[in-house]
């Protein structure tokens, strides 16, 4: 008897199998796939072209371009974390009005990159524009800066600098909200034992909020170096004499049809991000050892 | 300490809403207040306020194509995710799988490669053939569907979790098929969240750029961003390039605040274990 019942249940377990697999493999197969594609065309990309990726190096360009992505990551990185840290202070404790200043605080984001990066370019467009109206001191309510008008994307500082002021502009809400998570999971208890015995605001940031909010603080280092060193649309539209890595990568592809060379800068890019992410959470547990001693 | 607070506040907002008032007073700007010649500045608000370049935009044919190409190009993202994504994340909140944090790594993996990067094998393969004899429609919602898949499956799966067991308990005793169960049960009850992951879709397509701009390097048919871009090579007329940018802000924007509470919800239903 038990023989002639197995089967069938067999066949129930494998059709029941069945089924599963049928659900889970159409989304998997899609990205899995892709993964694959990606991975293989840049490796036999970057390792058949006229320089190999550990020869990246000696070219001139890919040099200039990883030097101009470092500082931009380095300056950016910070900026985005002090900016985000402020925006979520500001609106950490409720009051009056607190859900509409926060829905307009989410605002930058909802604005496509390529949008905000191209009203940037008009504000600081050259020789007229409305900052360069500013500076020369054209309007009455603003003191005169400058006695020419700046040309914003003839000189790389200035140009890398709009670059990282769009960059940061359009994504401080999501620092913001990282770091409001943070907040509001430190007690408020906390706060009124440190009230009790006298801290003021000043100190109760340093020695509470701060320490408490370091978690969140190394995450939003991660997440904003990486979204730096890759960037593309605000130093395409706005230094497009300055190539960053992620602007190079274009310029090879469609300028100079080398598609060999931007795979191995692509490839390149993904290597320093793995590097970055890395370095930066080895840096994470070693914070965390430090804090737990404390 | 709480005038400096709303100080702050009041200087931070100007600096959100400055950017995006230049460029609504720019679309609605007459030649006078854009094109000074230097002998006055650029007034705040236009002198003569018009609504010129919208009926320029509207009669333009190149403008509504690429409109209705990146509203094709997002519907098209919306539906193949959700086909894809809704029946996994079924399966991921379901069935014991095996392995699953591997299978769940890969999932997210495509996603760890910066877009600029992962676009050129992206491009090298939709561009040539057999896919390339696809329309760059079909292409660019490919692409879309790629960099919106791994959220919509994390947002389907927190979705079907929240779905009570029972129901579907309920459904086999009375006979119904796994399939049916699914389909005629739990995709009903899902439709809020999965509106959710349906709306995220549509607006991350809406404002993709990069992978747009490979894609539709060479073609005429091209979503907004892409087509935005164009025109600001071969013409920096300010008023131009503000209403086309408007265009493209204006329903996210609505849509950011309309179904902020109903997104917010979708999203804790997705993020509930």
């Amino acid at each position: 008897m038990s023989g002639s019942i197995k089967p069938s249940s067999l066949l129930l377990k494998l059709k029941s199998n069945l089924f599963t697999i049928g659900f889970f493999i159409p989304a998997f197969l899609y990205l899995f796939s892709f993964f694959v594609i990606i991975v293989v065309f840049l490796l036999k990309f970057s390792f058949s072209g006229n320089v190999p990726l550990l020869h990246l190096l000696s070219v001139d360009e890919f040099k200039a371009a990883l030097w101009r992505s470092f500082w931009f990551m380095g300056v950016g990185t910070p900026l985005q974390l002090v900016v985000g840290l402020l925006l979520a202070l500001l609106i950490q404790q409720s009051f009056k009005g607190v859900g509409m200043v926060r829905s307009l605080f989410m605002i930058p984001i909802a604005i496509p990159a390529l949008v905000t990066a191209i009203i940037i370019d008009l504000l600081f467009s050259y020789p007229l524009g409305p900052i360069n109206d500013l500076l020369l001191g054209r309007h009455a309510f603003f003191p005169q800066i400058v006695s020419l008008p700046v040309n914003w994307s003839g000189s790389e500082f200035l140009s890398l600098g709009l670059a990282i002021l769009g960059k940061t502009w359009r994504d401080m809400p999501i620092s913001m909200l990282i770091l409001l998570a943070g907040l509001h999971s430190i007690e408020l208890e906390q706060y009124e034992a440190a009230k009790t015995m006298g801290a003021r605001s000043w100190q109760q940031f340093k020695y509470l909020t701060l320490p408490l909010l370091t978690p969140a603080i190394l995450t939003i280092l991660i997440l904003r170096s990486i979204e730096n060193w890759k960037e593309f649309v605000f130093p395409f539209v706005l230094a497009p004499a300055y190539p960053l890595l992620g602007v190079l990568i274009e310029r090879l592809y469609h300028v100079e049809q080398n598609p060999a060379l931007a795979a191995s800068v692509a490839l390149g890019l993904v290597i320093l991000i793995a590097l970055t992410t890395l370095i930066f959470t080895t840096i994470t547990k070693m914070v965390r050892k430090y804090l737990v001693r404390v | 300490m709480k005038i400096l607070k709303f100080v702050l506040i009041g200087v931070i907002l100007f600096f959100i809403i400055f950017p995006l008032f230049m460029m609504t007073k720019y679309s609605i700007s007459d030649r006078e207040s854009i094109v000074t010649g230097g002998e006055y500045p650029e007034p705040f608000f236009p002198f003569k306020p018009t609504l010129e370049m919208f009926g320029v935009l509207w009669s333009r044919s190149d403008f509504m194509k690429a409109g209705l190409t990146s509203l094709w190009v997002g519907l098209f993202a919306v539906a193949f995710s959700l086909l894809l994504g809704a029946p996994t994340a079924y399966a991921l909140a379901r069935f014991r799988i095996p392995g699953v944090a591997i299978l769940l790594f890969f999932l997210l993996s495509v996603r760890l490669f910066p877009d600029i990067s992962a676009v050129i094998p992206v491009a090298e393969l939709l561009l040539s053939r057999p896919f390339s004899l696809l329309p760059p429609v079909v292409l660019v919602g490919l692409a879309h569907t790629l960099l919106a898949l791994p959220y919509t499956v994390y947002i389907a799966k927190g979705v079907f979790e929240s779905i009570p067991r029972d129901l579907e308990e309920q459904a086999f005793v009375l006979g119904a098929a796994k399939s049916r169960t699914f389909f005629k049960i739990l995709t009903p009850l899902a439709l809020p969240g999965l509106g959710a992951a349906a709306i995220y879709t549509f607006f991350l397509s809406w404002n993709e750029f990069i992978f747009a701009y490979f894609l539709t390097f060479q073609g005429t048919e091209t979503t907004l961003p892409v087509y935005l871009l164009r025109i600001l090579s071969w013409s920096p007329q300010k008023n131009f390039i503000s209403a086309i940018s408007l265009l493209i802000c204006v329903p996210v924007i609505i849509f950011t605040f309309l179904v902020q509470r109903y997104m917010r919800e979708g999203l804790t239903a997705g993020a509930v274990k």
